[in-house]
């Protein structure tokens, strides 16, 4: 990312410093590769922010905890959308957030990046990439003295390929030029349409077989907003046995996916946090889609529509249902 | 727990493919089940009486009943288990008859697939807890919706007992399709004179008031208390000064308007009143046909009025009223025979519907009681009337029969004879359908007395030739082609349900079918009422009726009302959402999710919370599906009860 569009994003972050309990954007993580959210209090905070291709993180997952404070969040598109439908959701107040937005050319994934390597993605110990740069179109690694150079859009977030909202949907202030939208046709989706039934369950059952019930989907997704309270770790309701079994592990999914149905924004951090990388996000991609085929309708794009789901009409304005014979 | 099972065999009805026996011992190992049985009659004297004894002696505490649909005999076994000193929220019924017995035959399948529903029903009652309903005060009114002669009927016989009424009739009269109408089956009295009378008690009546001219916008809360929100509509007269003297009426200049109580036979004045019997007998302007509307000057009406009571400018109001029960009672709309090609879909003009023949045969109608062609306004030697028009017709979508069609064809064909002697009638019928009293008796005098020529059959086409109508049809009892030259021909259009009925159906929260009748709780039993407490149905809206059907359903639901009303305090169904604050995120989706807005956000120590309205609460669920955390529960269908119903099926 040009250092210019970095100042005068700083110059924005430190504008807004005053009026705000503190600014959400990213810093250096573990690694040179991977950033961690920063909490931006003072104008000293602000020069370790960094954005870009390495800004993976969608920071709209702490603004729940942030309500009756007033915050600023800086965002990529699709942090964006997730920002829009937690106030369509009345969880966040418009007031109480200032929104920074810029133009994303895409993320890297650094599970991909990881593979690229030769390593698995729980092999990244900290220190252990010594060097990660962006450089136009190629991204080089460095590790244990060695340098790698990948082509950006070979290691790019699957997501950001077809991201249709590369510029904040909705902000206070925007920094830079917008970026050049991209088409999603649900491509993706064709191969697991192909599978039978049978072999989707299998499919899936072997995926879960791989689960360790640490709950970073839901822990990362921005509009889990129940944490504690949440349905998977209650006895009453028992809807979930503690049981290890690939059944309970996929009925999870299942709950997650319909509590996100006409909801999800697809920013797709349910599947990035999953440590032993099961697709999660397909659950998510599938029924988004079906939001959008049967109600017309897709989330975090307008802070003043209702999800489909979460309201009553006599008369969905989609579904024709006096037509029906 | 100690749970009894009871096993119905409900004679054969269930017995004949289920071995009813064979389901009780199979309950007997089931957890927490002491004692299980099986019965002949469950619902009977001694099978309640058997239930009430092992609850004593075996000290049961929940009881499951293996029989029939719970919309047939919850209540019943409800009230056998209280008598017994158990709550009544204590009994589960596992239907072994509508969803098993009546819909297979593989006995052994049968078999287990109902001891399977026992299971289930075991494992939900071993997680229900009693339920305790409470009271709350019910409003002593009633909102009757439509004033045609149901609604007069119940408007009358409940103001009569003592009940405060209101009634809203979308038209500026009340009367309905029967003040339209000349003579009535099967004694050709007069309609007007029958009807008027108790047009004129409902606007005298002091326990009455009327909204003329008005809809019903919305209704909220629930039974014994009724808001309801009344649009009434722009009349452009202030009815509160209007008189009824008519004088607006003989001068508006704008003499084309749509006549919509003549059907459109015969034009009327823009501002108009509709007939001499009107009740309230008060003008409205017709802003489409409104000199003043359409070209911006005129105000004739406004300058001639003795009282000053043309207001051009008025705007449309919203009244409340509080109720405690609501009776819809919305009649029907004639079929559009429009529908129909062969009938010349509108394009003849001496093809007419019944309604509008009897608009010319009533002496206050638009011809003055002469029965005059359209087209040229000579009277018609030779009428056609053709049955079924719109009615047991599944090509246009109607495969009911709507009923009073052969009646008031029947009817026309006695009266056309009565106003003109050397006429000749033919009906083309179907079957003739005339069961009620002395009904085909006069469908029979129609024939015989009057030579009215009935040929059973079809009308394939109708073509015009000179200024004839050749009428082509088959008599399918000679087996031959009939063609009839005819100066007339009167459609006896079929009932369908009034104009946006369904949409009135979703505002009272009750059914309605696939054509837009209102359903009623159950076709034998419980005619009257609907599946929503404190709404009930009179007349045609619940299908087609003919006038006395009509009058009787209008009184039964009077009476329906005055049972619910005749008690202060009505009591609450504890089947309603339960918000778990500790559970509670606030996350308000429950709140917008609900149709009825039942819930609302409350403060709790600091924190947002949902809280249940529980009078509101209609126990729907939605919130409850909605709820990602599960913090809101249906009383007696928690999560946890359905899961345990869902693992025990799992299970088997």
């Amino acid at each position: 990312m040009a250092d210019d569009i970095h100042g005068a994003l700083r110059e924005a972050i430190r504008t807004i410093l005053p009026d705000v309990e503190c600014v959400l954007g990213w810093g250096s993580g573990p690694d040179p590769l991977r950033s961690a959210p920063l909490f931006m209090k003072s104008p000293e905070d602000v020069e370790r922010f960094r954005a870009g291709e390495l800004a993976v993180n969608n920071l709209a997952v702490f603004l729940p905890e942030y309500a009756g404070r007033k915050v600023g969040i800086v965002v990529k598109g699709c942090d964006s959308r997730s920002v829009v439908q937690l106030i369509s959701e009345t969880l966040v107040k418009r007031e109480e957030v200032v929104i920074i937005g810029y133009p994303c050319r895409g993320v890297v994934d650094v599970a991909k990046i990881a593979a690229a390597i030769g390593l698995g993605n729980e092999d990244l110990e900290a220190g252990l990439v010594e060097r990660a740069e962006v450089n136009g179109d190629t991204v080089s690694v460095t590790v244990r003295g060695e340098t790698k150079t990948f082509p950006f859009k070979d290691v790019m977030a699957a997501k950001c390929s077809i991201c249709r909202y590369p510029n904040a949907v909705l902000h206070d202030v925007f920094i830079g030029e917008k970026a050049e939208a991209r088409e999603d046709s649900y491509a993706d989706l064709e191969k697991y349409e192909a599978m039978s039934l049978e072999e989707r369950f299998r499919f899936w059952e072997k995926e879960m077989e791989r689960c360790i019930r640490c709950y970073a989907c839901r822990n990362a997704c921005p509009l889990c907003v129940c944490r504690d309270h949440c349905v998977a770790s209650s006895r009453e309701p028992h809807w979930l046995s503690q049981a290890d079994s690939t059944r309970d592990k996929l009925f999870f999914q299942l709950i997650h996916a319909t509590h996100l149905a006409g909801r999800c924004t697809g920013c797709g951090e349910c599947a990035r946090a999953c440590p032993v990388g099961i697709p999660v996000g397909l659950f998510k991609r599938f029924i988004n889609r079906a939001a959008g085929q049967l109600f017309g309708f897709q989330g975090g794009l307008d802070p003043e529509a209702v999800s489909p789901l979460q309201r009553f009409l006599v008369d969905e304005p989609t579904i024709k249902e006096k037509e029906w014979k | 727990m100690r749970i009894g099972v009871f096993v119905c065999h409900c004679g054969s009805n269930i017995a004949a493919t289920v071995d009813s026996a064979a389901v009780a011992a199979a309950a007997r190992d089931f957890d927490e089940v002491v004692f299980s049985t099986d019965t002949m009659y469950t619902c009977s004297e001694p099978g309640q009486t058997g239930i009430i004894e092992a609850i004593k002696t075996h000290a049961l505490d929940g009881v499951v009943v293996a029989a029939c649909s719970p919309r047939m005999h919850e209540p019943t076994f409800r009230r056998a288990v209280e008598r017994a000193g158990v709550n009544r929220y204590m009994v589960e019924m596992a239907n072994i008859r509508e969803h098993v017995s009546w819909i297979g035959k593989d006995k052994e399948a049968n078999t287990n697939k109902a001891t399977e529903l026992v299971r289930m029903a075991v494992e939900k009652l071993r997680l229900n807890r009693p339920l305790f309903p409470k009271t709350f005060k019910a409003t002593r009114r009633v909102l009757v919706i439509g004033g045609g002669v149901a609604g007069i009927q119940t408007a009358l016989d409940c103001a009569e007992a003592g009940l405060e009424v209101v009634m809203v009739e979308r038209e500026s009269t009340i009367g309905g399709k029967m003040a339209k109408l000349d003579k009535t089956f099967p004694t050709v009295d007069c309609s007007s004179c029958i009807l008027g009378p108790k047009m004129v008690d409902v606007a005298q009546h002091p326990n009455i008031t009327l909204y003329a001219s008005a809809e019903v916008e919305a209704v909220s809360g629930f039974v014994g208390n009724f808001e309801v929100t009344i649009r009434k509509k722009v009349t452009c007269v202030d009815w509160e000064k209007c008189t009824g003297c008519g004088l607006c009426t003989e001068k508006c200049p704008s003499k084309k308007a749509y006549n919509r109580f003549d059907e459109g036979v015969g034009p009327t004045t823009a501002i108009n009143i509709p007939f001499p019997q009107a009740i309230p007998k008060k003008a409205v302007i017709d802003k489409e046909f409104c000199r003043y509307f359409t070209t911006g000057k005129c105000g004739v009406c406004a300058k001639i009025c003795p009282t000053g009571a043309i207001n051009y400018e008025q705007q449309e109001e919203l009244a409340q009223e509080k109720v405690g029960a609501i009776v819809a009672a919305t009649g029907y709309d004639l079929f559009d025979w429009r529908a129909y090609g062969e009938y010349g879909a509108g394009r003849y003009p001496d093809v007419i519907s019944s309604l509008q023949y009897e608009r010319m045969l009533s002496a206050s109608g638009p011809t003055g009681g002469h029965i005059k062609r359209p087209s040229d306004g000579k009277e018609p030697k030779t009428v056609v009337f053709i049955q079924c028009v719109g009615s047991r017709d599944a090509s246009i979508g109607r495969p009911y029969c709507s009923g009073f069609c052969c009646m008031y064809t029947a009817k026309q064909a006695i009266l056309t004879k009565d106003h003109i002697p050397d006429s000749q009638s033919y009906v083309f019928y179907m079957d003739i359908r005339a069961p009620g009293k002395a009904y085909d008796e006069f469908t029979r005098r129609a024939m015989e007395e009057y030579g009215a020529q009935y040929v059973r059959g079809r009308v394939a086409l109708i073509y015009p030739k000179g200024d004839k109508l050749v009428v082509r049809g088959t008599d399918t009892l000679m087996s031959s082609q009939v063609e009839v030259e005819a100066d007339l021909v009167v459609l006896a259009a079929g009932a369908e349900a009034a104009r946006n009925a369904s949409g009135l159906a979703e505002k009272l929260h009750i059914s309605y079918d696939t054509y837009g009748f209102f359903v009623e709780g159950h076709p034998k039993l419980r005619p009257v009422e609907t599946n929503t407490a404190g709404v009930f149905l009179a007349g045609a809206c619940q299908g087609p009726k003919d006038i006395p059907s009509s009058v009787a359903q209008g009184s039964a639901a009077a009476a329906k009302v005055l049972g619910l009303l005749s008690k202060d305090v009505l009591e609450s169904d504890p089947q309603i959402a339960q918000v778990t604050l500790q559970r509670c995120i606030g996350c308000g989706k429950c709140i917008r999710v609900c149709p009825f807005q039942a819930i609302r956000e409350t403060d709790f120590r600091g924190q947002r919370k949902a809280e249940v309205i529980e009078a509101v609460c209609q126990g729907c669920g939605l919130c409850n599906a909605t709820c990602p955390q599960g913090a809101i529960q249906l009383s007696h269908f928690t999560d946890n009860q359905v899961l345990a119903e869902v693992e025990a099926l799992c299970r088997c």
